[in-house]
């Protein structure tokens, strides 16, 4: 459907006095107004719903992502669907054709149906924050709009994020039981493998250790994209493996104000923040609105960020299951210094690959496809102890920092972190070679 | 010290090596109570219950908050084996209550008591009879209207008058986005025989249980704040410092308060390790925490022991649901009267969040040397209701703890403890203590009781405050196992010691300050 067509259906006599052209901007604002509020929300619904650790978080800003650009696909702009793109995804529904379609309602009907979904384990304030959010933009959305068309572009909307739905449903990450946590879980024995890192009951089993299992989104399933083996597991004085958890170590027991600040800034701890695929969706949002990019741009920036996001945590996941490397805490307060203590809370799955590298980088590589090498911002994301704002003279600058940040945590050696970043630009570079424009 | 009085109780209690299991009866339906908390989102935290002789016969009676539905007090007319009760009009029949707690405000003898509401505070003169009056005006108590969900109060030295404080919620307002949205809480400081304008505890984070305690024994207890994660942003678990006569000022990392983010949703205190420092257990959801005093009086660094002492209470122990834990009033009591302090948790699902267990059975810990033990399906408490607040009270006179827990959506239950464990044997030995002094302050908020067997010492903190929407004021239950009698004494809020006085067990006391104890 051309854009002209797509405005021709029945809208209000209200504002019929305007162009077409200054409608459809009007409504693209309107539309823009829908997307901002189910990702403010969504982001807040991933800082408050147990399931949304990291990884699943990554999964529902992708799928969330997805469904705002497709929500488009059909308006004649110029945007390549990602069905026959996206492993799995053959199709999605086609619409009525004669019938007009309003693009905020579009929009709304589909963010709707996807974070009610993807955040349906939220406790009660995020259900009632849900339903206020729906009425409202379910109104904001429809206003001035002919009846006929809100009735249609919901339905499309609604059906879009359905479909949507139905093809996640397969992927392996649908379905959250235990927060994500085995019921029963033994280590293995073997010298080096990941131990539990707290008293905390659920936390004495590794975090969603079939996540590498899932089905990619744009990353091929053979999942290409390869790491160096982490260094060999030894207790000895003098063997690289201590000599990299002195570094940790000795590290922590210098850390400067600056680099406490780092650390803290990026923690981005689950349940408590907007977890790391949060934090560069914020990343991306805020550059969106600095850079005043229009709608297109920004539902396509988004698609891509969350692909690149989801398939970097399921290849860093399915790393983190080969290897399975015990935690900087564990071999330290072993080896080194029994009372030592991060200043970190120390995430409860394995430790290398660092999943900030690999998602930091994915995230870098995309947003400097989009904007550039040198795109220097300013941070604005919140932070839980209030660390404040950072500024970058670039993406990489930050993917660097969110990378060294976990050195810095006392959680992570620091082969984590570089051969982490060389995984995720791989992975984040499928996302930046979707085809988006015809 | 523990050593020894385990010993004595070894030999005269063979099945000590595993706590005794008390029987617990459920009577709820011959009770008499009919009572449930209702109400959506704004009363999705709060139904607590209060507990609190106001009819004068020494048996508490029970006000429940009753969220939209009205607020009730219900009339103690048990007997010894039989809990009944009659709901009353009393001029507490409000809407909106969340929680409320006894205190005798006036120092009149007669309990009054402040009612918390997602609305107006209220502050209650008891007239006797179990008759209330409204006291907001006379006394200067502003009440704000707020989401008001938790509350603590002391006697600040040399103050004839108590200061409150409320902890507040969500800003009702914020409905789409209510994170980081938490409202002030208040501090109520005495002016004359009323309330001055009430101080702002900035920065608030959502609290969800307060408590007044003397955690390092220094004479001026501190404000422990719980608070929920879900809706602070930059927040944390919180101590207040509150010295007399100053401004209150929070505990910071320089003094060696380390952040502790978690659902707080309730705080019970007892000194749980024998090193005469009360420890705290914060309810939350998934693990509960159990701090204890880790580097002496000195500095506020607490370690969560939780795990060791097998006190996590983290997922449902019986009924098949194993997704996490949702917990909110937290009690310890000496429920099989062996000298331990057990521990009783009321779970619930705060609605229906699907990662958190919907058969949430609440928790009965029975402690021991070796940490605690779950009994609360052996005790018959396990209810699989949506537990709100509870109090682990003697309903009936007859010395032995019982229970009262307030649900949401459905009917409060209450059990009596039957006296014997589940195999026919028999409890400990009890005391029920109640010390009184003239003048303000009558039930000794602030002071301690301690009770002495061999060389162990068992120490209470006489607090207002703490678990979920409701606490109790009344007889002091104390375990002393086989023994026969106990060493009491009283350290008084003023912090002058009592004398230790040979009491012997399963009886009342008076403990009149200056004088001899006086048997009910």
């Amino acid at each position: 459907m051309q854009r002209r067509s797509f405005l021709t259906g029945g809208v209000a006599l209200a504002v019929l006095s305007l162009t077409s052209t200054a409608w459809a901007d009007t409504r693209d604002e309107a539309a823009k107004r829908v997307l901002n509020n189910w990702y403010k929300l969504g982001l807040e619904l991933v800082r408050h719903t147990a399931t949304m650790t990291p990884p699943v978080a990554s999964r529902a800003l992708a799928l969330m992502g997805i469904g705002a650009y497709e929500a488009l696909v059909p308006e004649g702009r110029g945007l390549v669907s990602l069905a026959g793109q996206l492993n799995g995804l053959q199709t999605l529904p086609d619409r009525a054709p004669g019938q007009g379609y309003d693009t905020a309602v579009v929009m709304n009907g589909v963010l709707e149906t996807l974070v009610q979904a993807l955040f349906q384990n939220t406790g009660p304030t995020g259900q009632h924050a849900t339903q206020v959010m729906t009425a409202k933009m379910a109104e904001q959305a429809a206003e001035g709009v002919a009846a006929d068309v809100v009735a249609a572009s919901r339905s499309a909307g609604v059906g879009l994020g359905r479909a949507i739905l139905d093809w996640a449903a397969t992927d392996g990450g649908a379905v959250i039981e235990n927060q994500g946590f085995p019921k029963e879980w033994k280590p293995k024995g073997t010298p080096g493998e990941w131990l539990p890192t707290s008293k905390i009951s659920l936390q004495q089993a590794p975090l969603l250790p079939n996540w590498g299992n899932n089905r990619p989104f744009a990353m091929p399933a053979s999942l290409p994209c390869g790491i160096a083996d982490p260094t060999p597991y030894s207790e000895e004085p003098g063997s690289q493996f201590h000599t990299e958890a002195l570094q940790v170590y000795e590290t922590s027991k210098t850390l400067t104000e600056e680099q406490t600040h780092i650390a803290r800034f990026w923690a981005d701890d689950a349940m408590l923040t907007w977890t790391p695929p949060g934090h560069w969706v914020a990343i991306l949002m805020q550059v969106a609105e600095e850079r005043g990019l229009d709608l297109s741009a920004t539902v396509e920036a988004l698609a891509r960020m969350g692909i690149g996001q989801a398939d970097a945590f399921i290849a860093c996941w399915a790393a983190k299951y080969r290897f399975d490397t015990i935690r900087p805490v564990t071999y330290i307060q072993k080896v080194i210094d029994k009372a030592w203590v991060p200043i970190l809370n120390t995430p409860p799955f394995p430790e290398y690959p660092s999943g900030h590298s690999v998602q930091s980088a994915a995230g870098a590589t995309v947003l400097t496809a989009l904007f550039g090498e040198d795109y220097a911002f300013d941070d604005h994301s919140p932070t839980p102890d209030g660390v404040p704002e950072r500024s970058f003279a670039s993406f990489w600058a930050a993917a660097d920092e969110a990378g060294i940040s976990r050195l810095y945590g006392g959680i992570h050696f620091m082969p984590a972190i570089t051969e982490g970043q060389k995984l995720g630009r791989c992975v984040g570079q499928f996302a930046v070679d979707l085809k988006t424009r015809a | 010290m523990r050593k020894s009085l385990a010993l004595t109780l070894v030999l005269a209690m063979p099945a000590l090596a595993e706590p005794v299991v008390p029987q617990f009866q459920d009577q709820t339906a011959t009770s008499g109570v009919v009572h449930s908390y209702e109400g959506d989102w704004q009363f999705m935290v709060g139904g607590g219950v209060a507990a609190f002789d106001c009819s004068g016969d020494s048996l508490p009676e029970l006000f429940f908050a009753g969220g939209t539905a009205p607020a009730a007090l219900y009339l103690n007319e048990s007997k010894p084996g039989a809990l009944s009760f009659r709901a009353q009009v009393a001029g507490l029949e409000e809407t909106r209550v969340t929680g409320a707690w006894p205190l005798d405000i006036d120092s009149d003898g007669v309990m009054d008591l402040v009612v918390l509401r997602s609305g107006e505070d209220l502050v209650m003169r008891g007239l006797g009879q179990c008759r209330f009056e409204r006291m907001n005006e006379a006394w200067g108590f502003e009440g704000r209207d707020l989401w008001s969900s938790a509350f603590a109060a002391t006697w600040e030295k040399g103050a004839d008058w108590p200061t409150l404080a409320v902890g507040t919620y969500i800003d009702r307002k914020e409905e789409a986005f209510p994170w980081g949205s938490c409202t002030e809480n208040l501090l109520y400081r005495p002016k004359g025989q009323g309330f001055a304008e009430p101080l702002e505890l900035q920065p608030s984070f959502c609290a969800l249980s307060m408590l007044f305690t003397d955690w390092n024994l220094s004479g001026t207890p501190s404000l422990r704040v719980s608070n929920d994660r879900e809706y602070y942003k930059g927040g944390t678990e919180q101590m207040w410092h509150v010295p007399p006569g100053e401004a209150p000022k929070l505990y910071g990392k320089e003094e060696g308060w380390k952040p502790l983010k978690i659902w707080g949703m309730g705080i019970a205190s007892a000194d749980v390790n024998g090193d005469l420092f009360p420890d705290y257990y914060l309810t939350s959801m998934a693990d509960q925490k159990l701090q204890t005093l880790a580097e002496g009086p000195g500095k506020p660094v607490f370690k969560d022991v939780a795990f060791a002492m097998k006190a996590t209470a983290h997922r449902p122990y019986t009924g098949g649901d194993e997704r996490p834990s949702t917990g909110w009033h937290a009690e310890f009591q000496d429920v099989n009267d062996d000298g331990f302090v057990d521990l009783f948790v009321a779970k619930g699902n705060v609605e229906k969040m699907p990662d958190f267990a919907q058969n949430d059975p609440n928790n009965l810990l029975l402690g021991g040397e070796k940490g605690f033990t779950e009994a609360g399906d052996r005790a018959g408490v396990a209810s699989m209701a949506m537990a709100r607040g509870a109090s682990v009270v003697d309903l009936d006179g007859d010395g032995r703890l019982d229970l009262v827990v307030a649900n949401r959506h459905s009917g409060a239950e209450l059990w009596r403890n039957k006296g014997l464990g589940i195999g026919g044997e028999a409890l400990g030995h009890w005391l029920m203590l109640a010390p009184v002094q003239e003048g303000a302050n009558r039930d000794a908020v602030g002071g301690w009781i301690e009770v002495r067997v061999g060389d162990r010492v068992q120490r209470r903190e006489l607090t207002v405050g703490g678990g979920q929407g409701g606490g109790q004021i009344g007889w002091r239950h104390f375990g002393i196992g086989a023994e026969a009698a106990a060493e009491v004494r009283v350290i008084w809020p003023d912090g002058s010691e009592g004398p230790w006085e040979n009491l012997a067990a399963d009886s009342f006391y008076h403990l009149p300050k200056g004088g001899a104890a006086v048997k009910r």
